[in-house]
């Protein structure tokens, strides 16, 4: 029976996918960069579609949500996985809308009246069979995916706006996306980056041996010394692990010290963050944002029992302390991430 | 529809599918077999007894999962495939709980097989039966079931991959080692080894455990014989109990029938060096973490670093067993949370907490550093330090617990105190109001049980085993031991033999006492005594002097009996064996035995001549012998080395020199190079200036000289 046969393959490909997930957090995962999650995300997405069994669009997003819910819950920490399921889940209804020769527009904006007078759910609008609507909804996800693989070029073409000549950049750890940026300025113009090198896994160190390669002038700071370097800085240029709802960041361990130091000094600050790490989480506890890893890294030797030693990974950056953000669609406030988020997910969607 | 899909470019998820799925096609390439592992979940000793008389250790819980689930979570994140789990003791259960995990869905990425018999006895046969069983194509990973880790292996198998291809067939095994300096915690002081190994290989020279050892005795010649430039001793070395080996290993345990155990097999191997030509190599890592939980010290440290999250990605809210309803919640101060867990008012979780679901604990009570498993009861003004109390617990109000363990379904009733090292097994009751002493042991099986059931497989039904007991040995709760409700036996004060006692609390705690900081003043005065009653004696010493004697008998008898060379030298060699000697001791105590030989017959008083006229014949009977060990110019330094330790006493000898060369037991290069050699002593440097010394050097060179002058 083919069609049992492809049910297999396609919950094999889940189960793997979910494992790696897991996995990844120890750095032994294949799955590196967000970016890459987030491409990997939408084609097994596309992979559900295509294979999954269902006859209409509330089926279908049924079926991506149970398997976006376990694939959430797996890695946590890694909210691109969300998004790009949220992602999905809106092309899903904006497809559906087109089929049925609505205007997206009126559909999403529901009035305050339009949403007394309707009641339920719109979910029970979405049980209307379209033949067409299963390759409409690939060929967008396929969008969705060319979207994603430029994501880092759109980003790193707007550097010449930002980097002028003789500048001196401060940045944090290792982003892939900071990273082109300044390549990207580099080709035009000569200044000087300052890396704080974001101890314990030193990520800081393998961005100054990427940068110096292409001749960038590149200095090598710890952490603590952030706020003594900071008086030289003309500009931060930061990545981010996510951008919450709020237009704050949870970023790699050291980046609220370093964004406070920014403040202190009133050098702007500049995060690189391509569309797809924007998060509808909202900061509540700081302590829900970090994961804590192995502290093998930090504490060598175990001393003794009763010292306790923690590892956690990322810090919470609030909005005040940022100037601005470049995305693959340009730069925006932080006071304006809200906005681009009610175009990016349907506010259904916030909670899977 | 199906026909547009195709359409689409294969993504990277897809690509990467393709390369898993591709290995099962069982290519012929090499590179392209999955990897096996071989998981050993019985440990063959009974080191938790009583408390694996009820559960196998595998299943024991660890932060309330399963060890053998950590352990395939191990391998399995290192990559392999296809997992033969090998069970002996109550091998049903662990069957039974394979099935029912997340191992044995369709989807899991390893596949593993469970393979029982009750004829295991030990790491041995079963390696023997993978290798009966042709399970095993090629390299494959060797665990035990209680093997916790998150060290990622990848590196070492390519090593060992390279190694295998270049030198084919050579090495057969891989021990991966963590770096932890003495004193770490998870040194389990069972467990300490003494590692030399080739500094630029990286193979394995000597290997040692090093457990109440007050003198090494080490065998340099080994590590000389092998040529290597450098060589490391190290002590600061944790054996993590898994080992890369090649499909070699269990062919040589198949040969090998008397092998038991892995250290067996490496002090086997590592003999036997020269013979087999097989070499072990090493892998030390410093990041990661891998230990074995061997005692429940090791339980202690292990589960106490699970929740202290050193195993990350493996933590309590990872929930990497995918169990249903084990999802828990981490916050501050490591305290871990599984749903349904109701917290009485007034009680503090301090630090490093796991409680598992559905769990109830009364008001005002203390929580610090402790596992508590699922459907627990736990009443108001409880004290918990450093407990492990697994599932289905009762403990009534008012009770401490410090260092515990208390197994399933355990009744702790009002006002009882557990002190440190307190074991309470499956289904005992305690209480009211009495303290146990620190290692109190307690189960409801009898100890005097043991030697009875000894053989066979005790699938027990509680409440049977319960009957049987009240009706032959009724009324032997000891209300002192247990309290006046209490049930159970203590297994401390035993039948055993009072030496043993000591032992078994120390069995169970495992040896390392000192390294656990609350019972530090006592562990000093035990390892004081321990000081002045076991004196320093080298086995590998004795060893020697017996084989000596050994080889004298051997001589002697071949004199009387007029036994050929060949046979003398098949008697030698197979005492060599037997008492471990390296080829190089061999040589001097043969050489040592044959030149005091005439002084054993005629007594030490005899002249030079006579000396000469008993010693020749010997020599000449013997030089095949001789020519047997004696080949390289190495092995002649040697010969002279040891003849020169017995002639430094009597310096009159020396026509035995002369009588050496000319049977050609030794080569004039290498009487001179160790003639030429500085000499230490002023001994030996008189004895070089000796007249017939002298003469014979001195007639050598001439020798020389002519037959140069002739070409």
């Amino acid at each position: 029976m083919p069609g049992a046969d492809k049910e297999t393959d396609l919950s094999e490909r889940i189960e793997s996918f979910l494992s790696e997930l897991k996995r990844c957090g120890s750095g032994a995962g294949s799955l590196r960069g967000s970016a890459e999650t987030a491409r990997e995300t939408t084609a097994l997405l596309r992979r559900i579609t295509a294979q999954a069994r269902w006859g209409n669009a509330g089926e279908l997003m049924e079926i991506i949500r149970k398997e976006g819910r376990r694939m959430t819950a797996a890695q946590p920490s890694e909210t691109t996985v969300g998004n790009m399921i949220r992602r999905v889940l809106k092309i899903i209804r904006e497809e559906y809308a087109r089929s049925r020769g609505s205007s997206e527009e009126t559909d999403q904006q529901e009035s305050l009246h339009k949403l007394l007078t309707s009641g339920g759910s719109s979910e029970d609008n979405f049980r209307q069979h379209f033949t067409h609507l299963k390759a409409n909804v690939i060929e967008a996800i396929n969008e969705l995916l060319t979207e994603l693989e430029g994501t880092t070029d759109n980003i790193s073409m707007q550097a010449l706006e930002h980097i002028h000549s003789n500048e001196v950049i401060m940045t944090i750890g290792r982003s892939r996306t900071v990273e082109a940026f300044l390549k990207d300025a580099a080709r035009k113009r000569k200044f000087h980056v300052i890396v704080a090198e974001c101890a314990p896994f030193c990520q800081g160190h393998e961005m100054a041996t990427s940068l110096c390669k292409e001749d960038i002038e590149t200095t090598v700071i710890p952490d603590a010394a952030i706020f003594a370097v900071m008086s030289r800085v003309n500009k931060v240029i930061i990545g981010t692990q996510t951008v919450l709802a709020n237009g704050g960041l949870r970023a790699v361990n050291g980046t609220h010290t370093l964004a406070l130091a920014a403040k202190h000094h009133s050098t702007p600050l500049i995060v690189c963050a391509p569309m797809f790490k924007l998060s509808p989480q909202v900061p509540d506890t700081p302590y829900n944002h970090t994961k804590l890893k192995s502290v093998d890294t930090i504490l060598y030797i175990h001393i003794l029992s009763k010292v306790n030693a923690h590892c956690p990974v990322f810090d919470y950056v609030p909005p005040e302390l940022i100037t601005l953000f470049i995305s693959n669609i340009g730069g925006n406030a932080p006071s304006y991430i809200y906005r681009l988020m009610s175009e990016l997910y349907h506010p259904e969607d916030h909670e899977l | 529809p199906a026909a547009t899909v195709l359409k689409y470019p294969l993504s990277n998820m897809a690509g990467k599918a393709g390369r898993q799925s591709r290995p099962r096609k069982a290519d012929k390439d090499e590179e392209e077999k999955p990897l096996q592992a071989v998981l050993v979940a019985d440990s063959f000793n009974r080191r938790f007894f009583p408390i694996t008389k009820d559960q196998p250790r595998a299943l024991l819980p660890l932060a309330n999962v399963s060890m053998i689930d950590y352990t395939l979570e191990f391998l399995t994140s290192t990559g392999v495939q296809e997992t033969f789990v090998f069970c002996c003791w109550m091998a049903s259960k662990i069957k039974e709980h394979l099935q029912k995990s997340k191992w044995c869905r369709p989807t899991s990425p390893n596949v593993v097989h469970v393979i029982t018999s009750d004829l295991y006895r030990s790491l041995g046969d079963v390696l023997r039966d993978v290798d009966a069983k042709a399970l095993v194509r090629s390299d494959f990973l060797l665990v035990y079931g209680d093997v916790v880790s998150n060290i990622d292996v990848s590196q070492a198998l390519q090593e060992h991959k390279q190694r295998r291809s270049m030198d084919k067939n050579v090495s057969v095994m891989t021990m991966i080692f963590k770096e932890s300096p003495p004193g770490h915690k998870t040194r389990c002081e069972d467990d300490d080894i003494i590692v030399a190994m080739d500094g630029k290989s990286k193979r394995i020279l000597h290997y040692q455990r090093a457990q109440a050892l007050k003198k090494l005795h080490f065998p340099m010649v080994r590590c000389l014989e092998v040529g290597s430039d450098e060589f490391e001793i190290r002590f600061d070395l944790l054996d993590c109990h898994i080992s890369i080996c090649s499909p070699q290993v269990a062919e040589l345990f198949t040969d090998n029938f008397d092998y038991q155990t892995k250290n067996d097999f490496v002090r086997g191997l590592l003999v036997n060096e020269e013979i087999l030509g097989n070499q072990i190599h090493m892998h030390v890592t410093r990041d990661g973490y891998g230990a074995r939980v061997s005692n429940l010290l090791m339980y202690d440290t292990v589960s106490s670093d699970t929740i202290r999250r050193w195993i990350y990605p493996i933590t309590p809210e990872a929930n990497f067993a995918d169990q249903e309803g084990q999802s828990c919640t981490h916050s501050r101060h490591n305290v871990y949370r599984e749903p349904g867990v109701s917290l009485g008012h007034g009680s503090q979780m301090e630090e490093n907490v796991l409680i598992g679901r559905n769990t109830v604990i009364g008001a005002n009570c203390t929580i610090s550093n402790t596992v508590i498993g699922a459907n627990c009861v736990i009443g108001d003004n409880v004290t918990l330090d450093r407990a492990y109390i697994w599932n289905r617990v009762h403990i009534a109000d008012n009770v401490k617990v410090k260092q515990s363990v208390i197994c399933d379904n355990v009744e702790v009733k009002h006002g009882v105190v557990l002190s440190e090292q307190c074991v309470l097994a499956y289904n005992v009751v305690v209480g009211p109001d009495i303290t146990l002493p620190e290692g109190t042991v307690l189960s409801m099986h009898h100890p005097d049980e043991e030697d009875d059931e000894d053989e066979d497989e005790f699938l027990s039904d509680d409440n049977d085993v319960g009957y049987s007991k009240d009706k032959t040995k009724q009324k032997v709760f000891n209300p002192a031991e247990v309290g006046s409700e209490g049930k159970g036996y203590r297994w401390k004060s035993s039948s055993l033999d009072d030496t043993e006692e000591d032992e078994l609390a120390e069995c169970i705690w495992g040896l390392a006492l000192s390294a656990d900081p609350e019972s530090d003043s006592e562990s000093e005065v035990s390892e004081g005594s321990h000081d002045l009653g076991s004196h320093p004696a080298s086995p590998e010493l004795d060893d020697v002097k017996v084989f000596q004697n050994e080889v004298h008998g051997t001589l002697q008898r071949g004199l009387d009996e007029n036994i050929s060379c060949d046979n003398l030298v098949l008697e030698i060699n197979s005492l060599k064996y037997a008492y471990n000697i390296s080829l190089k001791e061999v040589m001097q105590i043969l050489m040592r035995v044959v030149l005091e030989f005439p002084f054993q017959q005629q007594g030490a008083q005899i002249s030079t001549a006579q000396y000469s006229s008993h010693l020749l014949p010997l020599l000449k009977k013997w030089a095949p012998v001789f020519k047997n060990y004696v080949k390289r110019p190495q092995d002649q330094l040697d010969c002279l080395a040891s003849m020169e330790e017995v002639f430094l006493e009597c310096e009159t000898h020396w026509a035995v020199l002369m009588s050496m060369y000319q049977l050609e037991i030794l080569e004039e290069e290498g009487i001179m190079h160790w003639f030429n050699q500085g000499s230490t002593t002023d001994k030996s440097q008189q004895l070089r200036r000796n007249q017939g010394l002298l003469k014979f050097i001195k007639w050598l060179q001439e020798a020389e000289e002519s037959s140069e002058g002739d070409e």
